[in-house]
């Protein structure tokens, strides 16, 4: 696989594709704050999304002027192909380690 | 939403400028959109704090260190390639080599301002190696004693019986070292005389101290009492080319010492230093034989001898803290209520001897912090001055450069790229001034080492670490002198840098740069008006009325020959005019001390005093208002000569009421109680040097205190004189030196600190004022070239050479003009304050050596000026005007 994906960078791509169309900053540090209930800061994450776009996993495009933050666009992210394959590719991974597990991790054998 | 509630600005503000026109807008969206979300969420305090903890992360984060990058892909600007590097190299090179007169005044310069710092340098690694060799280092100290003793010194001594007392009680295996280092007397071998120095020390001293032996049993050498070790240098000396094992010598009192054993030479880097070692219990043993040590208290003997010792090995038992501990708690015992001396202790690390803090009574050398302080702050006064003629320069001729740096930047130089390109030939520059500096450096320090009286202690020869260090201090030079020029160059807008053609640009900073103009020619200033004052405060000490006659007096040290036969015998010379013993050499070193008493009262007052015989009144002159001198037949030791001070000091109104007047000694040696007669009155003199005041004084007739003969010789031909004089001194002082000096010779040397200040001052002044000169010369230079123009213009206009020279250096000297006015009053205030800490009888700081120190400083700093103004007022205009 070319590339590694960190834990929170997995993270991140997940909310993306979770959240759809709606995938911006704000969304996506409320989303994450409330389902792993931990504090993240938005220079972190906005770090990561860079490096997320650098590396070709995530595409972004700036949406229309709101009222609500004073008028400034929000940038949109959608994951690409690349993306795609790669969160596919750690799954993969994730579900051969479990089968192979010698011990019970699954809830129902 | 309510209205109100909006983000800090002042955040916004910073973010905004932190960004510039980065394309951040989705960024500064979202964390506005949260501020609102959360000022639902929480009070607006906390919201807002929040704000700002958002613009803090963001502005470290990388998502905008990477948009505020320009959008084309740029190499990193810290991958240098060697290639850059070489074309950095190059490029600075062929600069340097084009304008070769700015880049000998910049390398002259930071090598004059260097010099110093190298020798500071070479200074403080030396020390910092003291006392590094011996392989203990780590578990050795050293217990000092903090007394209330006068102004609460603060000795190295300790008293003896902490070591017994430490040795029974605190257990374990611990080593002690006591040292005491009176063992020093001329050593008698075979006829041969010769001093040497050393310590009493107990046996284990070798075994805590790394000093390796040549010959001689470590465990055995100082077992028997009259046993002693000796340095190989010394050994050489006292015993040529024979062993000196086995062989015995006579020191003094001391008695008779067979040596046992032979130590390697000691390293310089030592802070002890001894020819010779004895056991401490002869130590012992003779003190116990002295009738005055039964009665002290020994926990009162505070200034003796030496506590070292070392700690097995590191653990809670053997810290320092747990020690001190121990031993604070021996000292409440010890010192009883009662007692008026205190002590309390502390231990001192082997390695923190030297450089270290200023004890009373040290065993060696030393070299205190606040001798470096004071160094380092007068090698920053010269350096500092260096490194601002380069930034000055490489300002002022920015206009010249500002197109190179302009086109540099068309073609996609980078900000980093440029700085780097300057700092890299300002590196070169300090390089260059490296190597003249350290030619400087070689002469100095000879000089220098020649001049302290501690340095010859000091190894200053370079090691390949110092030499290292030399380096990295010059490149640290260009980098502090390099940095304002190359942030200036780098930060140059490209445009206006290749469309200027005005030198409205080289305005820049030109306050900051008048304000380095003054500021080093008023420090050169005073450095030269610290020479003046204290030429003229020396010359005036040397002929300063002491208040005796100091001329055709010669001071012969008796040692020990008895005063009836050397008068008898010297008498005999024609040459001799008078002959008089004194227990003390007037005017260079102050005498010994009694207390006295009135009769009847308690209270006792300290008193100096001096032994002479009955011609020494009227051999130096001295001058008496009431009574008479003593007799040649002066038997009673009570009769005595006091001075008008003793008799402020105990109220009595007129030398004549004084006569007959009695008192008596008090204190604890052996005269207590004798009764003192005046017997006589003189005028006030000067016993003592001219640092401290007079005070009261009195002469006594005591013949077994006489040191010295004075001897008035009246003669033309003193070559020969001296030799009859050694002649005689042979038939009754045998084979002992004949050691005489001329009155007038003993005080000027007593003054010679005022040469070694002399040559300080006038040196630091030749480096500032070299310095000084040298960046004057620059900007003048730099001036008149950018006038070129201007001047030709003026001269065909009809302008003379003197009126275009005086109109190109008129800024200038104003500048001196504003250096001098700031210079003068701080000098003399300075001066004044440490002369009057110095010197009690001093004279004040005239007018002439200030008028004559702005006079030198006038006329290098004019010289400098006109020889570039009027070269430039000279020029022909055609070929000025001509030439585009």
């Amino acid at each position: 696989m070319k590339g590694y994906i960190g834990e929170f960078e997995e993270l991140v791509l997940l909310t993306i594709a979770a959240l759809g169309e709606d995938a911006y900053g704000v969304a996506i540090k409320e989303n994450i704050e409330k389902r792993t209930d931990r504090s993240i800061s938005i220079g972190a994450l906005h770090s990561t999304i860079t490096r997320l776009e650098e590396k070709g996993l995530i595409k972004s495009w700036l949406g229309d002027p709101t009222q609500e933050r004073g008028g400034r666009r929000k940038r949109f992210f959608q994951l690409t192909n690349l993306g795609i394959s790669s969160l596919r590719e750690m799954k993969a991974l994730r579900d051969e380690l479990w089968d192979l597990s010698k011990v019970k991790l699954a809830f129902s054998a | 939403m309510k209205d109100h509630v909006a983000p800090p600005r002042l955040a916004q503000k910073l973010f905004d400028w932190f960004c510039a026109d980065s394309a951040v807008e989705d960024l500064r969206g979202d964390i506005d959109e949260l501020f609102y979300i959360n000022s639902e969420r929480m009070p607006l305090r906390k919201a807002k704090t929040k704000y700002w903890i958002h613009i803090f992360s963001l502005m470290t984060s990388y998502a905008v260190k990477k948009r505020k990058r320009p959008t084309h892909k740029q190499p990193s600007s810290f991958e240098y390639s060697m290639d850059m590097l070489k074309s950095y190299f190059v490029i600075a090179t062929r600069s340097l080599a084009k304008h070769k007169f700015f880049t000998i005044i910049n390398v002259l310069g930071l090598a004059i301002g260097m010099s110093i710092s190298l020798l500071l340098i070479a200074m403080l690694i030396n020390v910092s190696t003291y006392d590094e060799f011996h392989v203990n280092k780590d578990r050795i100290y050293r217990v000092i004693s903090k007394t209330n003793i006068r102004n609460n010194w603060e000795f190295v001594c300790s008293p003896i019986p902490l070591a017994e007392k430490f040795k029974s009680e605190y257990g374990g295996t611990a080593e002690i070292v006591r040292i005491d280092k009176s063992l020093s007397a001329e050593a008698e071998f075979n006829g041969k005389e010769l001093p040497l120095d050393g310590y009493f020390v107990d046996p284990n001293f070798l075994k805590v101290f790394t000093f390796p032996m040549v010959k001689g049993n470590i465990a055995t050498v100082l077992s028997k009492p009259h046993s002693i070790i000796i340095t190989q240098e010394a050994a050489e000396r006292m015993f040529s080319a024979e062993d000196p094992i086995g062989k015995v010598i006579k020191m003094g009192t001391f008695g008779e010492f067979e040596v046992t054993g032979i130590l390697k030479n000691l390293p310089k880097n030592s802070h002890m230093q001894f020819d010779i070692l004895a056991p401490y219990a002869l130590f012992e043993a003779i003190q116990r034989t002295q009738p005055i040590s039964a009665s002290v208290n020994p926990w009162t003997v505070l200034e003796r001898s030496y506590i070292y010792l070392m700690v097995p090995e590191k653990n809670a038992e053997t810290e320092p803290d747990h020690i001190e501990t121990f031993m604070n708690q021996v000292a409440k015992e010890a010192y009883t209520e009662d007692m008026e001396v205190k002590a309390t202790f502390e231990l001192q690390a082997l390695t923190r001897i030297v450089p270290g803090p200023e004890y009373v009574r040290e065993i060696g050398i030393t070299w205190e912090y606040t001798g470096f302080v004071i160094f380092g702050v007068l090698t920053l006064l010269i350096l500092l001055p260096a490194c601002f003629n380069y930034t000055n320069i490489s300002i002022s001729r920015a206009l010249k450069r500002s197109k190179e740096i302009g086109l540099r930047k068309v073609v996609g130089g980078q900000r980093d790229q440029i700085f780097f390109q300057f700092i890299i030939e300002t590196i070169i520059v300090t390089l260059l001034a490296l190597g003249v500096s350290y030619l400087i450096f070689t002469v100095l320090r000879d000089e220098f080492t020649a001049m302290m009286v501690a340095a010859e202690f000091l190894d200053l020869n370079p090691t390949a670490f110092t030499l290292a260090c030399f380096l990295a201090f010059a490149i640290f030079v260009g980098l502090v002198a390099g940095a304002v020029p190359a942030l200036y160059f780098s930060k140059l807008n490209p445009i206006q840098a290749l469309k200027s053609k005005s030198s409205s640009k080289v305005s820049i900073g030109s306050g900051f740069r008048k304000a380095l103009v003054v500021g080093q020619f008023a420090l050169s200033l005073g450095f030269i008006m610290g020479v003046g004052i204290t030429v003229k405060q020396h010359i005036a000490t040397l002929n300063y009325n002491f208040g005796f006659a100091q001329e055709n007096i010669l001071d012969v040290k008796l040692q020990g020959i008895d005063h009836n036969i050397f008068r008898n015998e010297f008498s005999k010379l024609s040459a001799v005019q008078n002959v008089s013993m004194s227990s003390n050499v007037l005017g260079v070193s102050g005498p010994a001390s009694v207390w006295i008493q009135k009769p009847g009262e308690k209270d006792s007052t300290e008193v100096l005093q001096m032994s002479v015989d009955h011609n020494y009144i009227a051999n130096l002159d001295l001058k008496l208002l009431a009574g008479k001198s003593f007799t040649d037949q002066q038997e009673s030791k009570h009769d005595v000569i006091v001075n008008e001070e003793f008799l402020k000091q105990f109220k009595i109104t007129s030398p004549a009421d004084a006569l007959d007047k009695t008192f008596t000694l008090a204190g604890s040696d052996g005269g207590r109680g004798e009764e003192l007669r005046i017997i006589g009155v003189a005028k006030n003199f000067h016993y003592s040097d001219l640092r401290r005041p007079i005070q009261s004084f009195l002469f006594r007739y005591d013949a077994s205190e006489f040191r010295y003969a004075n001897l008035k010789i009246t003669s033309n031909e003193m070559h020969s004189t001296i030799s009859n004089l050694e002649a005689v001194w042979k038939t009754i002082g045998g084979e002992k030196k004949f050691e005489a000096r001329f009155f007038d010779n003993e005080i000027e040397d007593a003054y010679s600190f005022y040469f070694s200040m002399i040559k300080l001052c006038g040196f630091l002044g030749f480096l500032a004022i070299s310095i000084s000169c040298l960046g004057l010369l620059g900007m003048v230079v730099y001036t008149s070239e950018n006038r070129t123009k201007e001047i030709g213009v003026r001269k065909v206009m009809g302008a003379s050479s003197t009126a275009i020279a005086v109109l190109l250096s008129k800024d200038y000297l104003k500048l001196m003009l504003i250096a001098a006015i700031i210079a003068t009053p701080v000098t003399i205030f300075l001066f004044d304050i440490m002369l009057s800490g110095t010197q009690h009888y001093r004279i004040p700081i005239g007018a002439l050596e200030i008028i004559l120190s702005l006079l030198l400083m006038l006329i290098l700093g004019v010289g400098t000026i006109l020889s570039q103004t009027l070269k430039a007022a000279k020029a022909n205009p055609v070929d000025t005007l001509r030439c585009e």
